[in-house]
């Protein structure tokens, strides 16, 4: 009895000491909900809560490119700034793998040769050992050797066989395929042919990529990665082994990747893009980033010169016009009795409901934040219950004691990257259905995440998804608003905020909340 | 008697600074050695090269017989070295629990130490689910050498554990160090001369980064000259 007294003011004024504390922010939030709520008074029901799905599923979008931003920013304290165009890479690959699966398994085969290459390259250990030479002779012998690889892969790689779409040919473009996929009528086209000898063609892309990796061993004076472990032999074998299989079986993989439905192709396609972004990352992070950790703004700079290289990259391979990606049939039924009454309305067949009289797309408005929500779930367990989730916590600050525990921190860092971009590639697919794929939309993608972690605070993991909701969010409130309009007590008419303000919106967000709490609303007090 | 750990004058730099300059040191199993010295002689920098840290240029650093010189820190604690660094280095975000299972090596550690650890720092217990910004100097000590206790270690390298905590604690601090040297070789950089005089059984002394004197900690309690010339009024 005598605790319960004794502690009750306590509590109460642990309560008010909190709320005095985070005045700033309760202040915002107090704000943003009345924002958010005055619709309900301004606008039909349904509006309002179409406009709140749509608000989310941005976010969603958003917090897919951001939480993979945020985790290894908080970790690595690395701002990668190529993050948006690698969701945007993600997105062409998985469309090509599920409107195209011919032209990805026929790229599978050169890209399998080549990385069983790299994976074996320490077999080039003991050559390299016997090479003596000067720096400035290595140095030169590294860029002719460098040079020769690129040439002689590249000349290899066109006699390989590809059958890809025709970016002149309006019939056989992007969009022209993603059309007749939609409307029922792709069908597997011709396979191409090995222009020559398919072994000089091998024979010529491995010497390439032997070469290249030749390069770099030369370069880094230390020959290509040391020994020729159990893990990367495994790797070697794995990748031959796919090679050899699409080699052997193409035509017969082509037709059972067409003869399985839309839904099973989208899902191999999220597969595809996020491993493909797990290596990218991976990749990035040893070649380009880790050279760099004593220059952070090389780092920046390298990971801003990537992004240009991806968007041109993009635009020469899948063309600038934007195309669709259709939806997987389950999301794509139409028919009698459509759109269903409620959520339910799915499961009898429609992939429209109505909800309050309002249409609701089930994969725009409903399917992307549930994969926002499941992702989120996923990584925060990540975070709290493993020990890789314990690392990142710690951070970029104690990288050193984390060190003398015995932890390999230079792994976890590729780890975590490799993640994150994985991420941003996995929600590239996912967003390209609803968005549609331009060479721009990664920008686009990116900028809303940089607000959105400035807004939830830099390195923290559930600011990253409040500030990604919000500023989703408050975007399509703005656009909701052009066409509904804002009655103001003091105007006749009411105001209609124009397109343009919508990505000011977003910044007005963004400062106001960096004013009044400068640590971002999940931030450090410090 | 094995050795333990051998250092061979070993030669370390910072940036362009020559930190040390030839630290000459050899630890037998089941020692406790002090490496004394006065303020930035060296010492810090001594524990963190053998830890590969700060890695020395030149010279050689054998640990059970096997160099580890060159190798990076994390393979070096790897092969048994616990490290209690000198501000703690606490992860602030982590609970105490969680302070000490990043530690583990192999799954399991910690529940397998979990009773030594809490046995010789009572205290921890009822913090464990504390954030570790919430503990005081004296506890977050406390937990940083608990946290070198996580996985079985072969050597110890203490780095001030008496530094800032009240006469009481360090009494505790002490218990608790002499006691891990049953079964543990402990390496301690200690300013206070009298906790390392009683727990020491033999010193090292730097002097601007290179170790002038050894030997045993009973002969260097009695001689008052050397203690005044090297470490300073006692």
């Amino acid at each position: 009895m005598t605790t319960t007294t004794a502690s009750q003011p306590t509590v109460a004024r642990r309560i008010s000491d909190q709320l005095k504390r985070n005045r700033g922010r309760a202040a915002i939030f107090a704000t943003l909900a009345f924002i958010f709520l005055s619709g309900l008074f301004t606008m039909d029901t349904g509006d309002w809560m179409i406009t709140v799905l749509r608000g989310l599923a941005v976010g969603a979008i958003t917090f897919l490119v951001a939480s993979g931003l945020s985790l290894i920013f908080g970790l690595m304290d690395v701002l990668n700034l190529a993050h948006g165009e690698l969701f945007m890479l993600g997105a062409y690959v998985g469309w090509t793998v599920y409107v195209r699966p011919d032209t990805f398994l026929d790229f599978l085969l050169p890209l399998m040769i080549i990385l069983a290459v790299f994976a074996a390259s320490a077999l080039l250990g003991p050559l390299l050992a016997r090479i003596d030479l000067g720096l400035t002779a290595r140095r030169i012998a590294a860029a002719v050797s460098a040079a020769a690889g690129v040439l002689i892969g590249v000349w290899a790689f066109g006699r390989f066989p590809l059958s890809i779409w025709d970016l002149e040919n309006f019939n056989e473009t992007p969009t022209a395929n993603s059309l007749a996929l939609d409307t029922g009528v792709l069908t597997v086209p011709e396979p191409a042919a090995w222009t020559g000898s398919p072994v000089v063609a091998v024979l010529g892309l491995v010497l390439g990529a032997a070469l290249l990796t030749f390069a770099v061993g030369l370069a880094s004076g230390r020959g290509p990665s040391g020994r020729l472990t159990p893990r990367r032999f495994t790797w070697a074998f794995v990748a031959l082994g796919i090679a050899a299989l699409v080699w052997l079986f193409g035509d017969q993989l082509t037709d059972w990747m067409y003869g399985l439905g839309t839904g099973p192709r989208f899902f191999i396609a999220l597969i595809v893009a996020s491993i493909g972004g797990f290596g990218a990352g991976a990749g990035i992070e040893t070649g380009l980033i880790r050279p760099l950790y004593d220059r952070p703004i090389y780092q920046l700079m390298i990971t801003l010169g990537l992004g240009f290289i991806i968007i041109e990259l993009v635009r020469e391979v899948w063309g600038r016009p934007e195309f669709t990606m259709p939806k997987p049939d389950v999301f794509n039924r139409t028919g009698e009795g459509c759109p269903g009454e409620g959520l339910g309305g799915f499961f009898s067949g429609c992939s429209t409901v109505k909800i309050l009289d309002s249409r609701v797309r089930m994969y725009n408005e409903v399917f992307i934040i549930a994969v926002g929500v499941i992702v989120l779930v996923v990584i925060t367990l990540l975070i709290k219950r493993t020990r890789i989730g314990m690392i990142i916590r710690v951070g970029v600050q104690d990288r050193e004691m984390v060190e003398a525990l015995g932890v390999n921190v230079r792994q976890v860092f590729t780890l975590v990257f490799a993640i994150g971009v994985a991420l941003a590639a996995f929600g590239g697919v996912i967003a390209a259905p609803a968005l549609g794929l331009s060479p721009e939309m990664g920008s686009r993608v990116l900028l809303l995440a940089l607000i959105a972690m400035a807004v939830g605070g830099l390195t923290s993991f559930p600011g990253a998804a409040a500030g990604a909701a919000l500023v989703g969010l408050l975007q399509q409130f703005v656009i909701k608003a052009g066409s509904t309009g804002i009655p103001l007590p003091w105007a006749e008419e009411a105001w209609k905020p124009s397109p343009s303000l919508v990505p000011v919106s977003v910044t007005i967000l963004m400062i106001v909340v960096l004013l009044v709490v400068p640590g971002g609303l999940f931030g450090r007090e410090d | 008697m094995t050795t333990m750990l051998h250092v061979d004058h070993i030669d370390t730099f910072i940036g362009q600074y020559h930190i040390l300059e030839g630290v000459d040191l050899r630890i037998e199993e089941g020692e406790i050695v002090a490496l004394l010295g006065r303020n930035g002689a060296g010492k810090t920098t001594t524990l963190k090269s053998i830890l590969g840290l700060t890695p020395p240029r030149t010279g050689s650093i054998e640990f059970r017989g096997a160099a580890i010189s060159g190798l990076r820190p994390f393979e070096i604690a790897s092969q048994g070295i616990g490290y209690v660094p000198e501000h703690r280095a606490i992860f602030s975000d982590l609970t105490v629990e969680e302070n000490l299972k990043i530690a583990e090596r192999t799954k399991g550690d910690f529940d397998r130490r979990k009773d030594l650890i809490l046995t010789l720092f009572p205290d921890l217990a009822r913090l464990i689910h504390l954030p570790g910004t919430k503990l005081s100097g004296g506890q977050q000590q406390m937990l940083a050498v608990g946290r070198a206790l996580v996985p079985e270690n072969h050597l110890l390298l203490i780095d001030e554990p008496s530094e800032g905590l009240a006469p009481i604690l360090i009494q505790q601090m002490m218990e608790a160090i002499r006691e891990l040297s049953s079964d543990t070789t402990i390496l301690l950089v200690e300013q206070n001369f009298i906790v390392a005089s009683r727990l020491a059984t033999s010193f090292v002394i730097l002097e601007e980064g290179s170790s002038v004197l050894s030997g045993s900690m009973a002969d260097l309690v009695d001689d008052r000259d050397t203690i005044a010339k090297y470490l300073g009024a006692v």
